[in-house]
């Protein structure tokens, strides 16, 4: 491992001038590190500097009784034990307690998991299937961007340079359910996943695929044929027949096209019952 | 980064880690810089859960986590284990229920079982904790006699 010199600004403003000082490549964001060091460690980045995020005065999370804000350096462990999360927000609650265990969990972050933009994140689909807002601070400003625009490929995110995530917002509690695949269920990654939202204020379900490269999509063609809360048999047939011939459900060292084809009717069955059960309970 | 009194806490004791390289992890700190051998280093990867401490009580991956990131902060090791809430409860529910072949994976789901008993609680439902340490690996596989001492653990109390 190429050795690395650490900062921990005790500001933003300051964390932003770090970073944008720096050549791309060259600085990298640490927030809880969990994939960060496995990157390091194998060469596959070798910057010189880390800006660490842990002095910021993002460890927070508020709750106004509509929208949910969730600071992009809370550890994921400190979100999971948020009281009324599992009611409020279950494909959330079930995402965050898929990431590895408990140990991992008290490290890693809600930010860390959209700036690295890993395919295999469990929170990805669900941030698209929520509809999640990306608040950002860099040299210029601060913006937010939907989570569907500020992803962009394996690795790869809207951010420009000197930007920083500095929180997550989901607009509403949702019915929602959060399905996943993995060869051994506790410290694996997903081979694939489903997420499942059914929005009260629009009602359109939102469906979402992980797991596959090159990042987690939104797939509408999967959540138009479910007619309202409670879809019909039928229309969840409809939606998993669709969901099937998505092109992102390709081979890679994870897993087989063949496998994903085959797997991913099921995922979705279950998750979107799961989450109409859900709707139907909240109703 | 050197030169300024940066400390942690370990097992109660203060350790500078003014010395500390910013890419130093904290297993090798307590392995090679405090010789504390207990925490044992598995796959490196934060898979296998055999380099689990604690830092202020709650369970982290030694081998992901940079000393420098835990300034200031109380670190407990396998070492510091019969001192920790729980602690004294899971040795002995280790110990009775025979649950461990070679022992290398013992130190990490010690630590890992006591800080998961102070988070949760005695309450906390038998699946749930047997669950939780699922990200702890055990090579020889012998689970039946770690998930009898979770058992004999959880009903012992801290």
């Amino acid at each position: 491992m190429a050795s690395f010199h650490v900062s921990a600004p005790p500001t933003a403003e300051e964390a932003v001038r770090e970073l944008a000082s720096g050549a791309p490549g060259e600085v990298a964001v640490l927030a809880g590190g969990t994939d960060l060091l496995l990157d390091l460690d194998e060469g596959r980045a070798r910057p010189a500097r880390l800006v660490s995020l842990r002095n910021l005065p993002w460890r927070t999370v508020v709750w106004d009784g509509a929208e949910l804000v969730v600071g992009s350096t809370l550890p994921l462990r400190a979100l999971e034990t948020v009281a009324g999360l599992g009611e409020r927000h279950p494909a959330l609650f079930e995402a965050v307690r898929a990431v590895g265990g408990v140990a991992l969990r008290h490290r890693a972050t809600l930010g860390g998991n959209l700036g690295r933009s890993a395919p295999a994140s469990d929170l990805l689909p669900v941030l698209l299937a929520l509809d999640a807002e990306v608040d950002l601070v860099g040299p210029g400003g601060a913006r937010s961007l939907p989570v569907d625009r500020f992803l962009r490929a394996s690795r790869e995110t809207a951010l420009g340079r000197g930007e920083l995530i500095r929180a997550v917002r989901l607009p509403e509690p949702r019915p929602s359910a959060y399905l996943w695949q993995r060869v051994r269920p506790a410290n694996d990654i997903s081979q694939l996943s489903v997420a499942a939202a059914y929005s009260p204020s629009d009602r359109r379900w939102r469906v979402a695929l992980g797991g596959v490269p090159p990042r987690p999509v939104l797939v509408p063609e999967a959540s138009t044929p479910l007619d309202g809360p409670a879809p019909s048999p039928a229309a969840v047939a409809a939606g998993a027949r669709r969901i099937a011939e998505h092109p992102a459900l390709v081979s890679d060292r994870r897993a087989s096209d063949e496998y994903r084809r085959g797997l991913v009717g099921v995922l979705y069955t279950r998750c979107v019952r799961a989450a109409a059960r859900r709707a139907g309970a909240a109703a | 980064m050197t030169g300024d009194g940066a400390r942690i806490t370990v097992n109660g004791r203060t350790a500078p880690i003014t010395e500390v390289p910013g890419d130093e992890r904290l297993l090798d700190t307590v392995r090679w810089r405090l010789g504390l051998k207990g925490t044992k280093e598995g796959c490196r990867t934060g898979e296998c859960g055999a380099c689990t401490v604690l830092i202020d009580g709650q369970t982290a991956l030694s081998c992901l986590t940079l000393t420098r990131e835990i300034e200031g902060r109380a670190v407990t090791t396998i070492e510091g284990i019969p001192d920790a809430p729980f602690g004294r409860a899971v040795l002995d529910a280790f110990a009775e229920a025979g649950a461990f072949q070679c022992g290398y994976c013992t130190p990490g789901f010690v630590v890992a079982l006591a800080g998961l008993l102070r988070e949760e609680g005695r309450s906390a439902p038998l699946r749930q904790l047997l669950e939780e340490l699922g990200a702890n690996l055990c090579r020889c596989t012998g689970y039946a006699a770690i998930a009898r001492a979770v058992e004999l653990a959880r009903a012992r109390g801290p």
